[in-house]
């Protein structure tokens, strides 16, 4: 279709958009001035109102031609481009004769008595909001405007949760959703661009202009996916340029589908073949926790520290780096001999000053700091705690216990502390503790080798 | 503090660097946050990059990095990529099909045949993982399953110091920041008496080439994250201990007073390096203190001695700086880099070989052993290897007692542990003559990629603006290894 369309056709038709808007503007400006003129008793505007209708209604019937040139394109859904189109023609039309009526050229005996300039205003109104709206429709997708709406706003087909990693099904619960976040503003079923929907099973399964978007079990035959892999600089790339590209792990999910799914619309990740890699991509998409372990633990989300207290904190000594940007997860280090048996009091205000950030700190390090067991109960209030560094401290067994409710420490560096076997139980506490160094304690290899057949208990890691 | 308001009060100072160098924070966490806003540094007159909105992000692996540098190129025949082939074939000719138009140093490119060489040293399988690791190395056979052996490493370069400058700076001419500055300016430092990048050096008896400090140099990046070189003996850095008669009073007076003239200058012409110099006054003040007490083995005790064997207490020798390089570690230095000179066997490959396998076997996997034992193997990437690899075919007369061979791009092996990669397994592959790669090829920016991701920055956001052209590690390459990360 388009190619029978001259270039510069579809060019002028690209203005329509611009244009569109003078007739809205005219137009309700003219209906404004109407009813202050009538509020007001004041008949000096209606020369203005005059000159609106006319420039309303010129200025609509140019949309209106450039409109049908923009249509030729035939990027747009049929049914709700004609609704458009009509209302577009009623409205010029309509708003010829409110003009006609009101500049006295046309009279109507029989509506003599009846507000007529005012009925006509009024419909102008109506017709080019309602011509508006399905054209707004038409650009941004019918469920645009009401999306974020505090009425009625109707949830989309809403999944159920999962708690198992292979009952997702692949396109509802991974493909649809990456789709949805990157493609569907411009491929849907009211704007289909290159004749391409991408908003369900039906519509994908057609394709677009170019062909098949997905081919079953060949990923570079399938139009999409050729597109989304271009250099980005290439005129074909998808999205297009402005628009958020895919990421390299949205983009494997989606080969995963074609070449493993074979591009079933019903497949589970338990029919098909799981790399480790998808499994971990699609875990952190769900949301679940990560079976393969590959992406590490899963991070808390926290507010964001305020710079006055971590000027504060470092002003104490510590060393303070943020993990992630903006994620408001912090390292945070005292340098090792920072204190000392001659300073050893300051440890308890320096810990102090780190409770306005308790919740942000996921790795701790206090190594040869003079650590105590009380020093412990503060650092039992970090309940976000990934990584603890406590080693060659005078802590003992007592102190553990104050830390057993940090559920999220995985790893607990305790070598050349007073330690013994008696934590062990304080270990198995702690769910997320996966390893403990315990070079250089009271603790034995015999100890450890026994606690090694128990069930769900962290790697114990002794000296060489 | 004072510092500061000088910088507000010259338009001069407002620069990138500045704004960064002023963060207690590295900027490693700004690069990695662009991944997750795309539109963070788009506010600017110009976008650093754009980069597309990430699926969620976890916490890096490794803070910090101990590179095992093993200057010279050591065979990848004799130590870790097992050649049956070159047995069976011994003095054959290099089929021109596998050399396949490889340019060759001036050293052989002259000789007629090119007969293949096997390895003088034996190989065997090691750990529950099978890794093949030749006799010179038993110590490191034994941790085979905490490593990583790598047998798929190609570089660009054919002699040493465009070959070492390219692994070091991720460019071949000299000039670039070194790898070690920009973990540097990427994460910050740990410890404010230390310098975040520190460098070792040790040399065995085989034949060595030399070493430069443009290997170590920030370049473009602020001095501040030079490499220092810590050298063995009395002075570990030169000029840092007060002359005799000096006291440690009489030096804090004479840095306030040189400070503040500084300080005047500095508000006049608003040179950053001004700032740096003072800031590098303060820093090796500061080190009178802290070097003399980290590099004080006399503390370690009889088993730590023992593990990295009796060299370890010989100051200067590679084993020594192994125990060294640990001790760094555990006072905050992010990137610590040895060079073990001595690997360039052209001639008596065997021998010298032997030699040099033996001034590193041990301190090497200690260093494994060590870290692992102190909980931080974990979070410190180890990296073992050289500049490139060697031919397969015979320098010089042809001796199966006495060879030598020449350098290689097309594939060596390197190993590394900790840090967020995977231990125990053994990745790519050379063809059955050990010249071409014929499975996963590790370019150099790959490495470069891989080691900037486990420390939690993307080599493809941490830019540095220079003379106009933007600069990374990784130049316009470079893709993270993800098949040898945990």
């Amino acid at each position: 279709m388009e190619s029978s369309v001259p270039d510069f056709i579809l060019f002028l038709g690209r203005f329509h958009p611009l244009v569109v808007h003078l007739p809205i503007g005219f137009l309700i400006f003219a209906f404004m001035f109407e009813l202050y003129g009538r509020w007001k008793k004041d008949s000096s505007v209606s020369i203005g109102i005059e000159f609106a209708l006319l420039a309303g209604a010129l200025s609509a019937a140019v949309a209106c031609v450039l409109g049908y040139m923009l249509s030729l394109g035939g990027e747009y859904e049929k049914a709700m481009l004609d609704t458009h189109f009509w209302f577009g023609i009623a409205t010029t039309l309509v708003t010829f004769s409110a003009w006609s009526i009101r500049s006295g050229k046309l009279k109507i005996p029989k509506l003599r008595g009846l507000k007529s300039n005012m009925a006509g205003l009024t419909l102008v109104v109506v017709l080019v909001s309602i011509t508006g709206h399905y054209g707004g429709n038409l650009t941004h997708g019918s469920d645009y405007l009401v999306k974020y709406a505090p009425f009625g706003r109707k949830e989309k087909v809403v999944l159920p949760p999962i708690d198992k990693l292979e009952d997702a099904a692949v396109y509802d619960y991974l493909v649809n959703p990456i789709l949805d976040a990157k493609c569907t503003s411009c491929h849907n079923s009211s704007k289909k661009k290159g004749g391409l929907s991408l908003q369900d099973s039906m519509a994908i399964k057609k394709g677009g202009k170019n062909g098949e978007a997905f081919i079953a079990g060949n990923v570079a035959k399938s139009e999409m996916m050729r597109r989304v892999m271009l250099d980005p600089h290439h005129e074909d790339y998808m999205p297009p340029e402005g628009k958020t590209p895919l990421t390299d792990e949205e983009k494997s999910i989606l080969s995963f589908w074609i070449e493993k799914a074979n591009a079933d619309f019903k497949a589970k990740l338990a029919d098909v073949e799981t790399p480790e890699e998808i499994a971990s991509i699609a875990s952190n998409m769900l949301g679940l926790e990560d079976v393969t372990g590959k992406s590490g633990i899963p991070l808390p989300k926290v507010g964001l520290v305020n710079g006055e207290i971590l000027e504060d904190i470092v002003g104490a000594g510590f060393k303070v780096r943020e993990l992630i940007f903006e994620s408001g997860l912090y390292e945070v280090v005292l340098p090792p001999h920072y204190i000392d048996s001659k300073n050893g009091d300051d440890l308890d205000g320096k810990l102090e000053k780190l409770l306005p950030m308790k919740d942000n700190i996921i790795w701790l390090s206090l190594k040869d700091n003079d650590v105590q067991d009380r020093h412990l109960k503060t650092i039992g209030q970090f309940v976000n705690l990934q990584k603890v560094e406590l080693e060659k401290n005078p802590i003992t067994d007592l102190g553990i216990a104050e830390i057993t409710g940090i559920q999220s420490i995985t790893g607990l560096n305790l070598y050349q502390t007073k330690i013994t076997a008696s934590s062990f139980d304080n270990f198995i506490k702690m769910k997320g503790l996966e390893r403990v160094y315990a070079w250089g304690t009271a603790i034995t290899e015999d100890e450890v080798a026994r606690f090694a057949a128990k069930q769900n208990r962290p790697t114990i890691i002794m000296g060489m | 503090m004072e510092e500061d308001k000088t910088n507000s009060e010259n338009p001069l100072k407002v620069n990138r660097r500045h704004f960064f160098s002023q963060l207690s924070v590295g900027i490693g966490s700004l690069a990695l946050g662009s991944l997750l806003i795309p539109d963070l540094f788009k506010g600017g007159p110009k976008p650093l990059a754009s980069q597309p909105l990430g699926i969620p992000h976890f916490a890096p692996k490794a803070k910090r990095v101990i590179y095992l540098f093993q200057s010279g190129a050591p065979s990848q025949l004799e130590s870790f990529d097992y050649k049956p082939t070159l047995t069976k074939r011994m003095g054959e000719d290099l089929p021109e099909s596998i050399r396949n138009g490889q340019r060759l140093t001036g050293m052989t490119a002259g000789q007629d045949k090119f007969p293949l060489m096997p390895s003088a040293a034996k190989f065997a399988q090691h750990g529950k993982s099978g890794a093949w690791v030749s006799e010179f190395f038993p110590h490191i056979a034994k941790i085979s399953d905490e490593i990583c052996i790598v047998r798929s490493m190609h570089t660009e370069a054919i002699n040493h110091d465009p070959a070492i400058t390219f692994f070091q700076t991720g460019s071949q001419q000299s000039g670039r920041p070194s790898m070690g500055s920009w973990m540097s300016y990427g994460l910050g430092s740990e410890n404010q008496n230390l310098p975040s990048f520190v460098v070792l050096t040790s040399r065995g008896k085989g034949n060595s080439q030399g070493l430069y400090s443009k290997l170590w140099s920030s370049g473009f990046l602020d001095s501040k994250h030079q490499g220092v070189l810590l050298r063995s003996g009395k002075d570990p850095v030169l000029y840092l201990n007060d002359p005799d008669g000096i006291s440690r009073s009489d030096k804090r007076h004479l840095l306030d007073h040189v400070s503040s003239l500084n300080k005047i200058h500095h508000v006049e012409t608003g040179d950053d390096e001004i700032e740096s110099r003072i800031a590098q006054y303060e820093m090796a003040y500061r080190m009178q203190m802290s070097v003399p007490d980290v590099m004080d083995i006399k503390k370690e005790p009889e088993s730590i001695i023992k593990l990295y064997g009796e060299d370890s207490q010989v100051p200067g020798t590679y084993a020594a700086n192994c125990l060294q390089a640990r001790r760094l570690a555990e006072n905050g230095v992010r990137f610590i880099q040895l060079y073990h000179q001595g690997w360039d066997q052209h001639g008596n490959l065997p021998n010298e070989m032997a030699g040099q396998a033996k001034d590193v076997d041990q301190a090497s996997a200690a260093l494994i052993l060590d870290l692992k034992q102190r909980g931080m193997l974990e979070d410190t990437l180890v990296i073992w290897g050289g500049e490139f690899g060697r031919t397969n075919y015979c320098q010089g007369n042809f001796d199966p007692k006495n060879y030598g061979r020449d350098h290689h791009p097309r594939a060596f092996s390197i190993w590394m542990a900790g840090g967020g990669i995977k231990p125990g397994i053994t990745y790519g592959e050379t063809d059955e003559f050990g010249y071409n790669i014929v499975k996963n090829p590790v370019h150099i920016n790959d490495f470069h990629a891989t080691i900037m991701n486990n420390l939690g920055l993307d080599h493809e956001q941490l830019i540095y603006k220079y003379q106009g052209r933007r600069f990374r590690l990784t130049d316009v390459a470079g893709n993270v290894v993800k098949d040898i990360l945990t």
